[in-house]
């Protein structure tokens, strides 16, 4: 493949001096007849795992295949904020695996996506909340994460717009603080894996749906599940054989795999998000309450964006209730009373696959050559790059990396559920 | 409005005022050859200010005067101030384009408000205005270097520079969060009072022009329940800046609204359609409050908000002086401020045509009219940065001229629409796009949906009006014939109207959107149409990445303006018709609303027992305890329970959740929602019992007591109680309809209060001389129903949760305080005294009792916590049985399982912070963590509860405890979660 054109300052310039236009970030091509992988979802999940699948391994004969365009789910829909201060030891390991890719991200894929290491605060207006600060600042410690309890006063100094005195209703006892948290560009995460791993040969395929999995040998109806073996996918621009296929559909997770005659314990959830008028920058640093359900941000363009917990039913649509705003600007008001005279812009929802213990499903399933990467529920961005990296290992390999076998889907068959629980419930 | 507290307060009565002169005429014959580009005409029949009434405010610092009724932007015209504000990345000099609400170049900042919409807000007394995002003025902007290197700063030059070296993107970084846009927030600007309200209208009209005006009437002539919202501060819509036959249709419509009480709410937008036409309205009107948020459930919606305006895209189409035909009519017609001085018009339609007539009845010289219908264009606007001077025509000639008046067409903001799921279409030969299929009670009229006379617009206007009034009766007669209540349903169900609306639809019009040179799309972003043709090039070639990318249409003004000439381009790169492009989902809000608005006066709920009070006046700390605020102590903690283990204790446990249940399949639900058994609890029996969700995690747990044959009284934890009464609910409604049970909370019917300690028992016979407290007759756990110091009808019931000889008495809530009271003054010569939630916590600890929540997480399964015997597996089913079943119930556990304990650290005098983590003992590894610690007074030593992996559980194991200081000590464990008692003597004495 010929290397795309590098972005630099000096491109820029370059360009900027003769008008020449750069080329596309990815190409678009026909659909081959066969590909060594298929991966359904164009997310950050399935195009770093495209990525990966070729950097690390040399395996480009790839398609990533999206119903529509590339990060219109859960990649472009999500509140950017990244983090490793998680719970348990096996969620620490794996989300600062991500997130020391996310570090290393912009040299290597050659694209500034903005990381902004601005520090993460997780409020506690409770003992038990504090407890719980102290019990992940602790197990963070352990392991290296820079994460540690701080104090009102402390807090404030972070984050001044934030009401720190005792005459709120929840007032603020203290926060973990998490220095290598923070946002970064989430569709230029998403451009970037697709550039990349376009430049080594991986086919994107947008406005492509996925309509069957082709399954043969399964116990189930038409062959397919439990020991059924996958030969394809039947999409919208038509077949595509294909021994391994990769389920990286967030939201639609249950319904691409039930194509498969794979039943996953998945309930699909709205989560749903907003974003103010831009103004001046005020708020440094990343600040999240999980009492209040709310977790705010501001961009270097200024606007506030705020994410919530996610919606009590189960749903498909994406479009924003009117109840979510209100609570939420009760809930920004009770921590930054000086704000009511911004005005929210945009409201959106993004769909979440949840599954029992907070925790994802990725790797081998019962139908050969059917992978998941799955179960994202609301902390999948942060742990987009590191479930490309491992999936991406998984498929070359054939056995399931370290870092991922909590994650099995036979854990459910075990009862080896993850305890992340407690902590990622709203734990943004 | 914002400002009493500025320096600067208008002085009305210092304004001497005679009578019938105007104070603020022009200087001289109406033409204003005044040496300013901008300024205020003579009077105008129409105009909408009132030049009796001058209004003082200041710009940047500098007084100046407008009239009532100006907005601030026709004030600042009228004061020859052009130069409002600078855009986004190139900080260039702008002025009015639309002048009005979407108008991007209106953003100003007033007092403590940011990104104020300066040409719809109206000017209010001693308002402090300023350009934002400027320095250091708006006339002299550093950053408008940026200009300079535009060239270079494509769309999404961000992504491509700042890569190498990383270590120097936190530097750039910083510098570009300074060119984030908009004004400033102080962070101390006080929480105004802002207010909710609900309302049932039949018919919510969405906008209040001339078709929704119309619509409203009609609406109301048919019996229907109507409320008309109109965003602007006054009704009329493009007529009401019109000429006085357009305003006198206006004020006949303003009549008949009067005449037919329909509710008319102006400065006020419908920002929402939700489901089921569930609206959000943002009334900035309302006396007495800044905004309110009025919630509509309508049977019946009709959009009628017009079209907005398009900007036409050309180079220098930002500069100063570029106007829409709208904004001309509007600042003449109502603001009597004279745009300019000597104009170009660029006309595509009758409202260009007519601009001319404006311009020429206001003085402006008309230097050429450039009528692209006969193939005339404008290319490009020529002139220094912050002035137009020239405009250059595709003939290559150019005219002198200080103002551009363009009329290219419209953009329909079917945004209402879109949010019932509706899916805009191009009409090609109206060159914009239209609303989708009809909706059932949505419906669309007015400019949004077509053009044509007057007539056929209020025809059509009529008809939709009606047809909502008809859909919204059909509407209510089936609510009534469905709710439990409904009364006899009065008559027949009236028919289901059809759609019978004449043909309405966009009259041919050109399609221009852009010019054949580039220029601005996107006024608030800074995007060029060449940013959208070269950002398709690279790939962000379908709308949403050509979005994402450049962000056009992602501004304060949310695409109103600059979404369609987006997709133009975009279909012009990509060599296909808009019809193939496809347009964007506008989402809600329709226009941005404050966070205070949505908000309201925010009632965060606090719950007091009703002994509340007097925790107050005997000096007890509050905790904030969920929705609760109980006595933490009253002092000294540790003195309250020495007291209580050898006296009498009083606690106030009313937050202690509470249910009432009742019917033939109590024991049904109890077996279902408890792991424990329920069958056998005989009448005047209390159990204790623990709650598991379904993957089998302790999710809470308490004491039931049977007080009759078919009453029982359930208690949870203070904070699950609403999660229980859930719980339990979607279990009978959603899973078990058929079993009779009634659930009733009674959490606060009760107020609830437990004796503990040696003396309890002599001190309860006190309170109530009738009850057998016999030890055989009235054990632990056992309930009876008593009068307790003369307040008949209590439960009285024996239970431990401190380790101590303990009575919990739950009273009628309204007698809790005189029982309270009562106990304290029977109590006096035993040495009662009150305790908080923190002595109890000591004491349970001592006792070795878990907190749900707190000694578990949301992994710890029964079995976890010693209680493995409790759980009944014989039974025929209960919640999480399959996987406690599967995990084993005896309290064996795989070895990496943890498992709670008690600890003590070997130095008794250190106390570990709760979660401090245990490791094994010369490594790093995590093998547990202290749930709960603290300071045992009884025992004079540190005590704790822990999770910690099985295989390291049997007693005397030692562990490492990590403290918060890093310090490593030895905490060993015990054979028994109780500390203190482990026994039960005293409990059960």
């Amino acid at each position: 493949m010929k290397p795309p054109a590098r972005y630099s300052a000096l491109g820029l310039a370059r360009r900027g001096i003769s008008g020449d236009s750069w080329p596309r970030a990815w190409r678009q091509v026909e659909l081959r007849p066969s590909y060594d992988v298929v991966i359904i979802g164009g997310g950050v999940h399935g195009l770093a795992t495209a990525y990966y699948l070729a950097r690390n391994h040399g395996i480009t004969k790839v398609a990533v295949v999206d119903k529509s365009y590339i990060g219109s789910g859960g990649s472009g829909r999500n509140t950017a904020i990244v983090r490793s201060n998680y719970l348990t030891p096996e969620g620490v390991a794996f989300y600062d695996r991500s997130l020391q890719l996310y570090n290393d991200m912009a040299g290597e894929l050659n694209i500034n996506v903005m990381f902004s290491r601005r520090g993460h605060l997780t409020l506690a207006h409770s003992d038990a909340a504090l407890r719980t600060m102290r019990w992940r600042a602790e197990v963070n410690k352990l392991q290296g994460i820079d994460s540690s309890v701080i104090d009102p006063a402390q807090v404030k100094e972070l984050a001044p717009s934030l009401d720190v005195s005792h005459h709120t209703r929840y007032p603020i006892l203290g926060a973990l603080y998490h220095p290598p948290g923070g946002i970064i560009r989430h569709d230029a995460v998403v451009w970037g894996y697709a550039r990349a791993a376009d430049a080594m040969g991986v086919q994107i395929h947008q406005k492509t749906e996925v309509l069957d999995i082709l399954v043969e040998g399964g116990e189930g109806p038409e062959g397919k599940g439990a020991g059924g073996r996958v030969t394809g996918v039947r999409t919208s621009q038509g077949d595509i054989a294909a021994p391994i296929v990769v389920n990286a559909t967030a939201g639609w997770a249950s319904l691409i795999s039930a194509m498969a005659g794979v039943e996953l314990p998945i309930s699909t959830r709205p989560l749903q998000a907003a974003v103010t008028e831009p103004v001046k920058v005020f708020l440094p640093t990343v600040v999240v309450s999980g009492s209040l359900h709310v977790y705010v941000s501001q961009t270097d363009r200024g606007e506030l964006v705020f994410g919530a917990s996610v919606d009590p039913y189960n749903n498909y649509s994406v479009r924003g209730s009117l109840e979510f705003t209100e609570e939420l600007a009760g809930h920004v008001l009770e921590l930054m009373p000086g704000i009511s005279k911004m005005r929210l812009l945009r409201q959106w929802a993004g769909l979440c696959d949840m599954t029992p213990d907070y925790s994802p499903i990725m790797g081998f399933t019962p139908v050969e050559g059917f992978l998941c990467d799955v179960g994202w529920g609301t902390y999948g961005f942060k742990a987009g790059p590191v479930s490309g990296e491992t999936m991406a290992e998984c498929v070359a390999t054939k056995s399931v990396p370290e870092l991922i076998q909590a994650f099995g889907l036979d854990r459910f068959g075990h009862g080896r559920l993850v305890g992340e629980k407690g902590a990622a419930a709203v734990g943004h | 409005m914002t400002s009493d507290s500025r320096p600067f307060l208008p002085s009305l009565r210092s304004v001497r005022l005679t009578p019938g002169k105007p104070l603020l005429g022009p200087t001289e014959s109406g033409q204003g050859n005044d040496g300013r580009l901008t300024g205020r005409l003579g009077a105008r029949s129409g105009e909408v200010v009132d030049r009796r009434r001058p209004i003082r405010f200041r710009w940047n610092g500098t007084d100046l005067v407008g009239l009532e009724g100006d907005t601030i932007a026709s004030a600042l015209l009228a004061n020859d101030v052009q130069l409002i504000s600078r855009s986004m990345k190139y900080h260039r000099p702008r002025s009015y384009l639309t002048a009005d609400y979407w108008d991007p170049n209106s953003l100003v900042q007033v007092g403590d408000e940011p990104n104020v919409r300066s040409a719809h807000r109206l000017l209010a007394p001693g308002m402090e205005v300023s350009a934002q995002n400027v320095w250091p003025s708006v006339e002299h902007d550093i950053k408008a270097a940026n200009g300079l290197v535009g060239r270079f700063l494509t769309a999404g030059f961000y992504y491509k520079t700042f890569v190498r070296p990383r270590r120097l993107w936190p530097a750039y970084e910083r510098v570009l969060a300074t060119f984030a846009p908009g004004g400033s927030v102080d962070i101390d600007t006080p929480h105004g009072y802002y207010d909710k309200r609900y309302s049932h209208p039949d018919v919510v009209v969405a906008g209040a022009g001339p078709a929704g005006m119309t619509a409203a009437v009609a609406a109301a002539e048919a019996g229907a329940r109507v409320m008309l919202v109109e965003h602007e501060p006054a009704l009329g819509g493009h007529l009401r800046f019109g000429d006085a036959g357009q305003r006198a249709v206006v004020a006949g419509l303003g009549r008949e609204l009067d005449r037919l009480g329909v509710e008319v709410l102006v400065d006020s937008t419908v920002t929402g359609r939700y489901e089921d036409n569930w609206l959000a309205i943002n009334q900035r009107s309302h006396p007495g409050v800044v905004e309110r948020l009025i919630k509509a459930r309508a049977k019946s919606l009709v959009v009628a908000p017009g079209l907005i305006e398009r900007p036409y895209v050309f180079a220098g189409n930002d500069k100063p002086g570029v106007m829409t035909s709208g904004a001309v009519r509007r600042l003449i017609n109502g603001y009597a401020v004279r745009p300019g001085r000597r104009a170009v018009v660029l006309t595509a339609n009758a409202d260009g045509d007519r601009a001319v007539e404006i311009l020429e009845s206001a003085g402006v010289e008309v230097a050429a009219v450039v009528d692209a219908r006969a193939g005339g264009d404008v290319v490009a606007a020529h002139g220094p940065a912050r002035r137009l001077e020239e405009v250059e025509r595709n003939d290559g000639s150019r005219v002198e001229a200080d103002l551009l008046v363009i009329a290219i067409g419209w953009t329909a903001p079917t945004s209402l629409l879109n949010m019932a799921g509706d899916r805009p279409v191009y009409h090609d030969a109206g060159a914009r796009f239209v609303p989708g299929a009809a909706l059932d009670t949505v419906l669309a009229t007015g400019g949004l949906v077509g053009d044509g006379s007057l007539d056929e617009l209020l025809d059509h206007a009529r008809a939709t009006g009606r047809l909502a009034a008809g859909r919204a009766a059909l509407t209510s007669h089936r609510l009534r014939f469905s709710t439990a209540r409904a009364r006899a349903v009065d008559g027949p169900e009236p028919p289901w109207p059809d759609d019978d609306r004449p043909d309405f639809a966009p009259d041919p019009h050109p399609a221009l959107f852009r010019s054949s040179t580039h220029g601005m799309v996107d006024f608030s972003e800074d995007v060029s149409s060449k940013d959208l043709v070269a950002a398709a090039a690279e790939g962000y070639d379908s709308v949403e990445l050509l979005k994402r990318f450049t962000t056009a249409t992602m501004g304060p003004s949310q695409g109103k303006l600059e979404t369609v000439n987006t997709v133009a381009v975009l279909a012009e790169a990509r060599g296909e018709t808009i019809e193939q492009v496809g347009t964007t989902v506008w989402r809600p809000p329709f226009a941005p609303v404050s966070l205070g608005a949505l908000a309201g006066r925010v009632f965060e709920p606090t719950r007091r027992s009703p002994m509340h009070d007097w925790h107050e006046s005997n000096g007890a700390v509050p905790l904030s305890a969920g929705v609760w605020i109980r006595p933490d102590h009253y002092g000294d903690p540790a003195a309250e329970v020495v007291n209580t283990r050898s006296n009498v204790g009083i606690i106030d446990v009313s937050p202690l959740g509470k249910f009432d249940l009742r019917g033939p399949n109590v024991t049904d639900l109890l077996n279902l929602v408890y792991v424990n058994r329920w069958s056998k609890l005989a009448v005047g029996a209390v159990r204790y019992g623990v709650m598991c969700t379904d993957d089998g995690v302790v999710f809470d747990d308490g004491v039931t007591g049977r007080l009759a044959t078919d009453r029982y009284l359930l208690t949870t934890t203070s904070s699950g109680a609403a999660a229980v009464g859930e719980w339990m609910e979607n279990w009978l409604q959603t899973e078990r309809p058929k079993w009779q049970v009634s659930v009733t909370p009674v959490t606060d019917v009760f107020a609830s209060m437990n004796l503990a300690g040696p003396k309890s028992r002599m001190l309860l016979s006190r309170l109530a001389p009738e009850l057998d407290l016999e030890p055989e007759r009235f054990g632990y756990m056992q309930v009876r129903i008593a009068t307790v110091a003369g307040v008949e009808d209590c439960v009285v019931w024996r239970i431990g949760f401190t380790g101590e000889l303990s009575y919990e008495v739950h009273v009628p809530a309204d007698r809790g305080l005189e029982v309270w009271q009562a106990a304290l003054d029977h109590g006096d010569d035993l040495g009662l005294a009150p305790f908080g939630v923190e002595a109890q916590r000591i004491m349970r600890l001592e006792k070795g009792h878990f907190i749900v929540g707190q000694d578990t997480d949301g992994l710890t399964k029964a079995g976890a916590l010693g209680l493995g015997r409790l759980v009944a597996l014989d039974k025929p089913d209960s919640v999480g049985r399959p996987e406690l079943v599967w995990d084993g119930t005896g309290d064996e556990r795989a070895p990496t399982e943890p498992c709670l304990v008690a600890l003590q650290p070997t130095n008794p005098e250190i106390v570990p912070d709760e979660a401090c983590q245990l490791l094994r003992p010369g490594t790093n590894e995590i093998v547990g963590r202290i749930t709960s610690s603290r300071m045992s007074p009884t025992l004079g030593r540190s005590i704790c509860l822990g999770q910690v992996r099985s295989d390291l559980a049997p007693a005397g194991t030692a562990v490492t405890v990590l403290l918060i200081d890093g310090r490593r000590v030895t905490a060993e464990i015990q054979a028994h979660h109780a500390h203190f008692d482990p026994e039960g003597v005293r409990l059960r004495g």
